[in-house]
């Protein structure tokens, strides 16, 4: 957050067109009402509160840095006990200094005004402190609201996006004509495919945005869509599993993993000729399930581009369900592509 | 009586699919299979060898796609594509394809796109250079990623980001990579507005050029510059080349 006055011209200029007339209207007092000469009149009040008005200024650093909800009530009125003792000394120090430079028999009066000038001093502080702590107040409130316009959006965006990524069109299409060639060759074969095919469109529908599902319930179904996609790229295809089976029990979103191996597939697998691994390991502490997959490919076949529709919509997931985007890792050593999820987990392990 | 056999080649990477295909196809005794394809390379091999009169093509495929595969070729038969994708189509079409069959399809379907090939092949062959040609000025949805070449030897593909730089030469371009130089037989036109126009600018009637490899901009003569690449390569600008230029890095 920027300084309200400094930075914003206009508002300095209104800024200090105020303390103008607070200074004009203190020496028209002084000039009329205790018959002062006018020099008088106007030198000491033109000083001092314009001298304040620039001083005070700085008054927005010490609110702003120490803010009302990281500090202690007594530590908060301490820091400003002491801010506005050492603001108030400079403010009556120079003051007098520059009086007493323009003219030098003043003195008395500013000797005899000392108490009263101290006791305004520390009022005017209190009310700069109220000031500038609305301003920051307002201004969180305003980023407060749009961060939330923006988190909503965000939401209604990937819920579209899982809605309409959940089953690849093409993966069923291209599913669905081995499944007619089978229907020739071996009508086992074909059934089996129908079925498993079944299962997975089940899964995918069962299950909501939100929810979550046991870690071993999630790979069932992955193996079940790795098994589909064998039948069509055959040993091309080759999928290894290391996973400790006692992170089975651990939670996590469902549908999440499935993108992932549709992407390995889509880059690996697919743009290959030869067999391709993709590798599947898992392991768990009390608090985190990490599970990372990992592919084979060549780099050298089209230009490097940013995440795909897939991996972003893992990460708003991620962001919307714990709150970190940053828990799916990509490493890419233009061999190698390896995705790392880490799921954090309430004890469910333990 | 004996008419010559419709000569095809299938060109398709999984394993499921050509069986189908060979299935359904076992019904048409005036077909000649003369073989089968698993990817784009070995398709584009087969098609200037055996130079079939049709074939059945699979758009995504791996290494190179069905369409990338027909701008190697020498030879052009009919082409019916297979595909699961139907985004395609409109481009399929504008190869002058016979048919795009969406799969799965059926026997019928196929019975359909087979009426459609014989019905071509039996009319005067067609000047497909021109075709290709007339295809690259339609309006593209995306820009190149990457160009398929072919030499003498083997096949190269060249990820649109690895270009330092594009020469026409005649009918044909030259483009200049980290790894040397590959010819190819298209026009500056159609490179002008298949690439990336953030990325490339036409800086003359001979270059195109990747403008992050531009190191510096000379005078040359009163209205004509000259690009200096990060290589020291120099190449002309023309007047209007230096007004492209201009607008996009905004100088």
């Amino acid at each position: 957050m920027k300084h309200p006055l400094i930075y914003n011209t206009k508002y300095l200029m209104l800024y200090g067109i105020f303390w103008f007339l607070i200074a004009g209207a203190s020496a028209a007092i002084q000039w009329n009402y205790y018959d002062m000469p006018l020099d008088v009149s106007l030198i000491s009040p033109l000083t001092q509160y314009l001298l304040f008005a620039a001083l005070a200024l700085s008054i927005w650093y010490v609110v702003k840095y120490n803010p009302v909800e990281a500090n202690s009530w007594w530590k908060l009125v301490f820091f400003h006990i002491i801010a506005s003792s050492v603001l108030i000394l400079i403010w009556v120090f120079i003051s007098n200094v520059i009086i007493n430079m323009i003219t030098p028999n003043l003195n008395e009066l500013m000797t005899m005004s000392l108490p009263t000038r101290i006791l305004s001093g520390y009022i005017m502080y209190v009310f700069y402190v109220f000031f500038f702590m609305s301003i920051v107040y307002y201004e969180n409130f305003k980023e407060k609201v749009k961060k939330e316009g923006e988190l909503k959006a965000l939401i209604r965006e990937a819920e579209l996006h899982a809605l309409k990524s959940q089953i690849n069109p093409h993966f069923l299409f291209n599913s669905l004509n081995s499944i007619s060639s089978l229907t020739m060759s071996d009508p086992a074969k074909a059934q089996e495919m129908v079925i498993n095919l079944s299962s997975l469109m089940r899964y995918s529908l069962k299950h909501g945005q939100n929810e979550t599902v046991s870690f071993g319930t999630e790979l069932q179904n992955i193996k079940l869509y790795l098994s589909i996609e064998k039948v069509r790229f055959g040993r091309k295809l080759q999928p290894v599993f290391k996973v400790d089976e006692h992170c089975y029990q651990g939670v996590i979103p469902n549908m999440i993993l499935q993108p992932i191996f549709e992407n390995a597939i889509k880059y690996g697998v697919y743009e290959a000729t030869e067999p391709v691994e993709i590798l599947t390991e898992a392991t768990c502490s009390n608090d985190a399930l990490e599970i990372s997959v990992t592919n084979s490919y060549d780099p050298g076949v089209r230009s490097k581009k940013g995440e795909g529709i897939g991996l972003r919509n893992i990460r708003e997931r991620l962001q919307i369900i714990y709150g970190n985007s940053a828990l799916l890792k990509i490493k890419d050593n233009r061999k190698n592509f390896t995705i790392t999820l880490t799921i954090p987990q309430k004890n469910t392990l333990s | 009586m004996n008419e010559p056999k419709i000569r095809t080649l299938i060109i398709e990477d999984e394993e499921l699919a050509r069986r189908l295909l060979r299935t359904y196809l076992n019904e048409y005794p005036e077909l000649e299979i003369l073989g089968e394809c698993e990817n784009g390379f070995e398709g584009v091999k087969s098609i200037n060898e055996l130079k079939p009169d049709l074939i059945f093509l699979d758009i995504q495929m791996p290494k190179i796609t069905g369409f990338e595969m027909l701008e190697l070729i020498d030879h052009h038969p009919e082409i019916i594509f297979t595909t699961a994708y139907d985004q395609y189509a409109l481009k399929a079409f504008e190869y002058n394809a016979a048919d795009y069959l969406l799969k799965p399809f059926s026997k019928d379907r196929l019975q359909g796109a087979m009426e459609k090939v014989k019905e071509k092949l039996a009319k005067m062959p067609e000047a497909h250079e021109d075709i290709v040609e007339k295809m690259n000025n339609f309006p593209r949805e995306e820009f190149l990623d990457r160009i398929v070449v072919k030499d003498r030897h083997k096949i190269h593909i060249i990820p649109s980001d690895q270009i330092r730089y594009i020469e026409s030469l005649d009918d044909y371009v030259l483009i200049y990579t980290n790894d040397g130089r590959y010819m190819k037989q298209k026009t500056m036109h159609y490179f002008e507005s298949a690439l990336d126009p953030h990325n490339f600018a036409r800086i003359h009637r001979s270059f195109i050029v990747r403008v992050d490899q531009i190191a510096q901009l000379q005078q040359y003569e009163k209205e004509s510059y000259i690009a200096i690449l990060h290589d020291k390569t120099k190449l002309k600008v023309s007047k209007s080349g230096y007004k492209n230029l201009k607008e996009m890095l905004n100088f």
